[in-house]
């Protein structure tokens, strides 16, 4: 039998006028949703994704303009009946929901707005139907958030009040731009629970369009893969993420740090950046960065398949070959068990003091311990919040400690350190665009840290600066190249290359790819991996994504409201026993082709910023194993679990030794 | 950076005009400026006087270009002092925290609250006038102003990851100021600096204006503006001359201020006094 | 929001305290005496001498400082030295004068300026945007003391509409007579200041249309007239809450300078009368007071500004 989709997309293309011309932001995109069905439409920044979702909204704004050859919904025409659909019978979900939701009206009017303007209900009606449906998303005390304004919740709950709102007039189509990216992983898990849920409980169409592969394998039944304004694959989820057919899928999905693969498999970068978007190029755009990319690759092409679309001219002959795996160099220096950095009980607190203000401060870091051998990697897990920059910052002394010691190379470090320890321990930030100074050239950006470590100068400074570029695998050429001529994955390079000049034995690597897209990511991530086995560099590698940090760390600290709770040997931390916290942590991680998992899935309630008090366990307001009283007065013991793993738990240990694996 | 936008052009050519009629004045006048000539009083603009003759029957288009060099001297000279005085307590203030800090911005709070015009008369209300005084008593005003755009952009750089790579290799309090923060902190005080010649320059007249500027028989354009109150009927021209080149001069002033800040800092779009 | 008052409110109690004393110390502690300037340079001594005693100033500083200050909390703000009287019914008449100058000018630049700013947001680009942007430019470069020379040549000396000059209370002249009288200075004084308003209304008004939370009502479907009168409107009038305040500044230097040109006896006027008859009491009881109105006038901003943003309003977290 064949019905009519809900939706359907056909040929839509999609130019912005800008000064440079006009930017061909989409080009034939095709895509159809049946009724119930789950669309994900996957792409990397600047691939267009969002643009799909404001052309289907008719909300695309000036300088845009569309043609298409269809653009149905339920049979209507979009680009006429847009302006009546939408919030009625199509809701939205965008990306940040503190930007989504109106500052200045209350949660519970915003959620009413649509049964209002829709349903013509009265105000009174409304809010109380507001009400239920904010019950509805997982709204503890729903009646009392309605009369509360955007501030006053957490990520995770205004989220719900913006699906409780896109939901309001009991849509069939529900479109959700990143509705989870802005959100920690733990309170993202909870919200896909609420998506799917929908799904299946009220049969509500979806087109998710995310970055995050995991996420659309969890909810979603058809992908699209967007490159450049294009449709490269189509097909149901499963088979293309297990079998990827156009080459560009197969990098992305190649260049993912998986949980489940464990730390020494090798990512696979994509060479190259975007095209240039104002002189689309009539054969395959993806060209230019493919391995398998022949000259006949430049002919005008066309999606092709049955069940499954792939714009690629060579897909049946490339058919089970790998992405090539850029080689390692070999491993010259392995962790060696000594200690060189030594941190016991750092503490510090923001806030308070002030002439007129005084507030208690807020615990950032609160005593915590770290050892971090030569050559090894730790990485330090932790959602937004947790103190873990904060740690960072104090481990090298660039903060104030408020107490606490720190040993370095067996050497006590001061509060005000020694320049030569500020040569051996450097830092690498998250954010390619701050870490660079906007008005020193890549030259000056390296040469400073050499003549300021007295390691070269002139002539010599010039060949040492050639070969940190060398060491970041960029050309000498970018010597002359200020920040804003370089691409994100470029600059993040010259930050590394800078905390390399003085030849640190340690460096703290503070989300230093977070900031990244994942084909991006990966080179960075190689490259990291590369200098710790050449170099022997030591990091601290702090990051939210526990994929990431599986993939780099030989042993991993699980942080949570300013104290470490897990830490051991990445393998350890990885399996069981776990903290309940590392639990919940991994079992939140949306991972690539695990859609069985459901079963054993641990979710956690509410936030951190739920939190209160600071008696007793931290967790344990939110702890789904709580045992009673003890966790919420008692600071709980430090177990032992062999020699290098240490759960800081109430629960008899052989309780957390029985525990599942969190993991596919 | 982008290519110049053509209204920054015509304002910085009318002012460049402005600045090069101001300086040759004293040799391309046509008259002396303070030449009484009783016989021809209050005449109206001709060939001979191009802005007619004032009630001394001084010649007014001298006047004005005699007066152009004070009204300058108002604007620029003014804001160098807020300049030179307001960002280093900025960058003091946002480089000592704590109670450096405190005293500085508190100060800073209290002489806002008292508004320009306001604060100006207080300076000038005791002490004999004179151009020198009017100068600086503007440039006193504006102090506050610069020395909270100074610390806001220093603050915002500090926090930039790049300064704080600075510190983790140990650089001192100097270079992280000389090299790491002034090349970035120029475009937005440039673009501060010039929209706020502008104000100086209508502060600065309006209180010479008031008689707290230079006294006659100086030539200031906001004091001939005064001046010829008691003949706006008979002629008008006397006022109406030094009042067009002072709009004039403002207008391309503001111009050049709005195009340096849509050049060098476009964050800053739309923001107002 | 009961510890942000409190905290506004000492704040403004410091800022007249600081004043008093920047007011004191300025007029004492600059170079020349008093009562030289006050009798002029061929004052003999002993009329010098007699002059510091009936004023107080052979006292040590402290002493005067306290003896003036506390008169003015007692409200009184001594003798003036030009006109017989004493200074706290003078400036009260004078102000009252102003308080009309004022309060017509700004509520005329708040609803018109704002006004305008909507309408240049709403319809950017179009060809009363791009003029209102023009004459933006020019009415904010113009002085105010130009702007009174081109309106009494225009409208009193050629036209001769109206008057050019003085003042005529309600009670003597009828409405029309004491309208007559205001017409003039009220429009030199909004013209720079409309501009200024409605410039950074527009450009807070376009930020508001261009936030998420904008497009987001739009996607409910919601009609654009709701979208801008309920989300936009609303979040864009605060900073011009803000910017209101600041005018209020600009507004009182405007009437010091508006009033000397159309020779209207309110404060402004006595404030310039005062320092050209270097009558010292008379001048430092307007400038205290018309810090006081400012000060007021940025309180009543801020407090406005807390009642309509809910950021400030309502604290705590919920759920």
């Amino acid at each position: 039998m064949v019905t009519d989709p809900l939706l359907s997309i056909q040929g839509l293309s999609l130019q912005y006028a800008t000064q440079r011309g006009a930017v061909h932001a989409l080009q034939d995109v095709s895509l159809a949703i049946p009724r119930g069905g789950a669309m994900g439409l996957v792409g990397e920044s600047g691939s267009g994704k969002s643009s799909v979702v404001l052309a289907l909204l008719g909300l695309l704004g000036e300088g845009a303009s569309l043609t298409c050859d269809a653009l149905r919904f339920d049979g209507e025409d979009l680009r006429e009946a847009a302006a009546r659909l939408r919030g009625q019978r199509i809701g939205v979900v965008f990306q940040d929901p503190a930007a989504a939701l109106n500052p200045s009206l209350t949660i519970g009017f915003q959620v009413a707005e649509p049964l209002i303007q829709h349903q013509g209900l009265s105000r009174e009606a409304a809010l109380a139907r507001a009400v239920t449906l904010l019950g509805e998303m997982g709204i503890p005390r729903a009646a009392e958030i309605a009369r509360a304004y955007p501030h006053q919740l957490s990520g995770g709950m205004k989220q719900r009040a913006v699906i409780a709102t896109a939901l309001a007039c009991e849509p069939e189509l529900l479109l959700l731009d990143e509705p989870t990216t802005a959100l920690d992983v733990t309170v993202e898990a909870q919200i896909l629970d609420l998506l799917e849920k929908l799904r299946r409980e009220r049969g509500v169409s979806m087109l998710l369009v995310s970055h995050n592969l995991g996420i659309v394998d969890r909810l979603c039944d058809e992908l699209t893969v967007l490159y450049a304004g294009r449709v490269v694959e189509q097909g149901r989820c499963a088979p293309v993420l297990a079998v990827p057919s156009h080459p560009y899928t197969r990098g992305l999905l190649a260049a993912l740090p998986r949980l489940d693969r464990g730390r020494m498999a090798r990512l696979v970068p994509i060479p190259g950046g975007l095209p240039d978007l104002t002189q689309p190029m009539p054969g395959c755009n993806f060209q230019p960065r493919c391995p398998f990319a022949l000259d006949a690759c430049g002919a005008p092409q066309l999606l092709q398949g049955e069940a499954r679309l792939s714009r690629c001219h060579r897909a049946a002959e490339i058919e089970g070959e790998a992405w090539p795996i850029p080689e390692a160099p070999e491993a010259v220096a392995r962790p060696i068990p000594t200690p060189l950095l030594v941190a016991e009980g750092l503490a510090r607190s923001f806030g308070g003091g002030g002439l007129f203000r005084r507030r208690a401060g807020t615990r950032a870091v609160d005593g915590v311990s770290l050892t971090i051998g030569r050559g090894e990697v730790l990485g330090l897990v932790g959602e937004s919040g947790c103190g873990k920059s904060t740690l960072g910052r104090l481990v090298l002394r660039l903060i104030s400690a408020d107490a606490g010691h720190i040993r370095f190379d067996g050497q006590a470090i001061l509060p005000e350190p020694s320049i030569a320890f500020r040569r051996r321990a450097q830092i690498v930030f998250q954010n390619p665009d701050s870490s660079l100074n906007p008005r020193q050239t890549v030259d000056e950006a390296l040469r400073r840290p050499l003549i300021r470590f007295g390691i070269a100068s002139g002539e010599e400074a010039t060949r040492e600066v050639e070969r940190l570029l060398e060491l970041v695998r960029l050309r000498p050429d970018y010597r002359s190249r200020y920040p804003h001529q370089m691409s994100g994955g470029e600059k993040q390079r010259i930050g590394i290359a800078r905390a390399l000049a003085s030849r640190p034995d340690f460096l703290v690597c503070d989300e230093a790819v977070s900031a990244l897209d994942v084909s991006v990511q990966a080179a960075v991530l190689n490259l990291l991996t590369d200098l710790r086995d050449t170099l022997g560099v030591a990091y601290l590698f702090i990051s939210h994504d526990i994929g990431v940090v599986a993939h780099i760390a030989d042993r991993i600290a699980v942080m949570y409201r300013g104290a470490v709770v897990e830490e051991g040997l990445a393998a350890q931390v990885l399996a069981p026993p776990y903290h309940p916290y590392t639990e919940a942590l991994l079992s939140a991680v949306p991972v690539v082709g695990a859609q069985g998992r459901a079963k054993s899935r641990i979710r956690l309630k509410g936030d951190v910023s739920s939190a209160q008090g600071s008696a007793g366990c931290r967790f344990a307001h939110r702890c789904p194993r709580h045992m009673g009283a003890i966790c919420d007065t008692v600071t709980p013991p430090m177990l032992a679990f062999g020699a290098s793993h240490q759960i800081a738990c109430h629960l008899p240990a052989e309780q957390l030794a029985a525990m599942p694996l969190a993991l596919g | 950076m982008n290519s110049i936008p053509r209204t920054l052009w015509v304002g910085g050519v009318i002012v460049g005009g402005i600045v090069i009629l101001a300086i040759l004045g004293p040799w391309i006048a046509p008259f002396e400026p303070d030449a009484f000539n009783v016989r021809s009083r209050l005449q109206p603009p001709s060939v001979i006087h191009w802005f007619g003759t004032d009630e001394f029957g001084r010649d007014v288009f001298s006047r004005v270009l005699a007066g152009a060099h004070h009204s300058l001297l108002m604007g620029f000279g003014a804001t160098a002092i807020s300049l030179a005085i307001g960002v280093p307590l900025g960058l003091i203030a946002a480089f000592r925290r704590g109670w450096t800090e405190e005293a500085i911005m508190r100060g800073v709070d209290l002489m806002i609250s008292i508004p320009p015009v306001l604060l100006g008369l207080l300076i000038l209300a005791v002490t004999e006038p004179g151009l020198g005084k009017t100068i600086l008593a503007v440039g006193l005003v504006y102090v506050p102003i610069m020395t909270r755009v100074a610390r806001a952009v220093a603050l915002d750089l500090l926090a930039e990851d790049f300064v704080e790579a600075a510190r983790a290799r140990g650089e001192g309090g100097y270079h992280i100021l000389v090299r790491e923060i002034l090349p970035n902190a120029w475009p937005p005080l440039i673009v501060e600096t010039a929209l706020r010649i502008t104000f100086a320059i209508l502060l600065g007249s309006a209180l010479s204006f008031l008689g707290l500027g230079p006294q006659p028989p100086d030539s200031e354009w906001g004091l001939m503006i005064a001046e010829s109150r008691p003949f706006i009927s008979e002629a008008p021209w006397i006022g109406l001359a030094p009042g067009l080149c002072l709009c004039v001069l403002l207008i391309a002033v503001n111009i050049v201020g709005e195009g340096l800040r849509d050049l060098l800092d476009p964050r800053l779009r739309g923001r107002g006094h | 929001m009961a510890g942000f008052l409190a905290r506004r409110f000492l704040s403004v109690v410091f800022v007249l305290w600081a004043m008093t004393v920047m007011v004191f110390a300025i007029v004492h502690i600059l170079p020349g005496s008093v009562a030289h300037m006050i009798l002029g340079e061929y004052a003999t001594n002993a009329a010098i001498a007699e002059m510091e005693e009936r004023l107080g100033l052979n006292l040590p500083l402290y002493e005067q400082y306290w003896r003036w200050f506390s008169g003015l909390m007692r409200g009184d703000f001594g003798q003036s030295l030009t006109m017989e009287r004493p200074v706290g019914p003078v400036i009260l008449e004078a102000l009252g004068r102003s308080a009309i100058l004022a309060s017509i000018s700004i509520v005329l630049v708040a609803i018109i300026g704002i006004a305008l700013g909507i309408h240049s947001a709403t319809h950017v680009n179009s060809w009363s945007d791009r003029g209102l942007t023009l004459m933006q430019y020019f009415f904010i470069a113009v002085p105010e003391f130009f702007w009174c020379i081109l309106v009494i040549i225009f409208f009193a000396v050629w036209l001769g509409w109206l008057p050019a000059t003085g003042y005529t209370p309600l009670a003597d002249g009828g409405f029309l007579g004491w309208a007559k009288h205001l017409i003039l200075p009220v429009s030199t004084l909004v013209l720079g200041l409309i501009a200024h308003v409605s410039r950074l209304t527009r450009s807070s008004m376009l930020e508001a249309i261009e936030s998420k939370y904008v497009l987001a009502a739009r996607a409910k479907g919601l009609p654009e007239r709701i979208v801008l009168r309920r989300h936009a409107l609303p979040n864009a009038l605060l900073p011009t809450i803000t910017i209101l305040a600041v005018d209020v500044g600009i507004l009182i230097g405007g009437i010091v300078v508006v009033e000397s040109v159309f020779a209207f006896p309110g404060l402004g006027r006595m404030l310039i009368y005062a320092i050209d008859h270097q009558d010292i009491p008379l001048m430092m009881g307007g400038m205290i007071v018309i810090t006081a109105i400012y000060a007021l006038a940025n309180l009543a901003a801020d407090i406005l500004y807390a009642v309509l943003n809910p950021r400030i309003r309502v604290t705590g977290t919920a759920g």
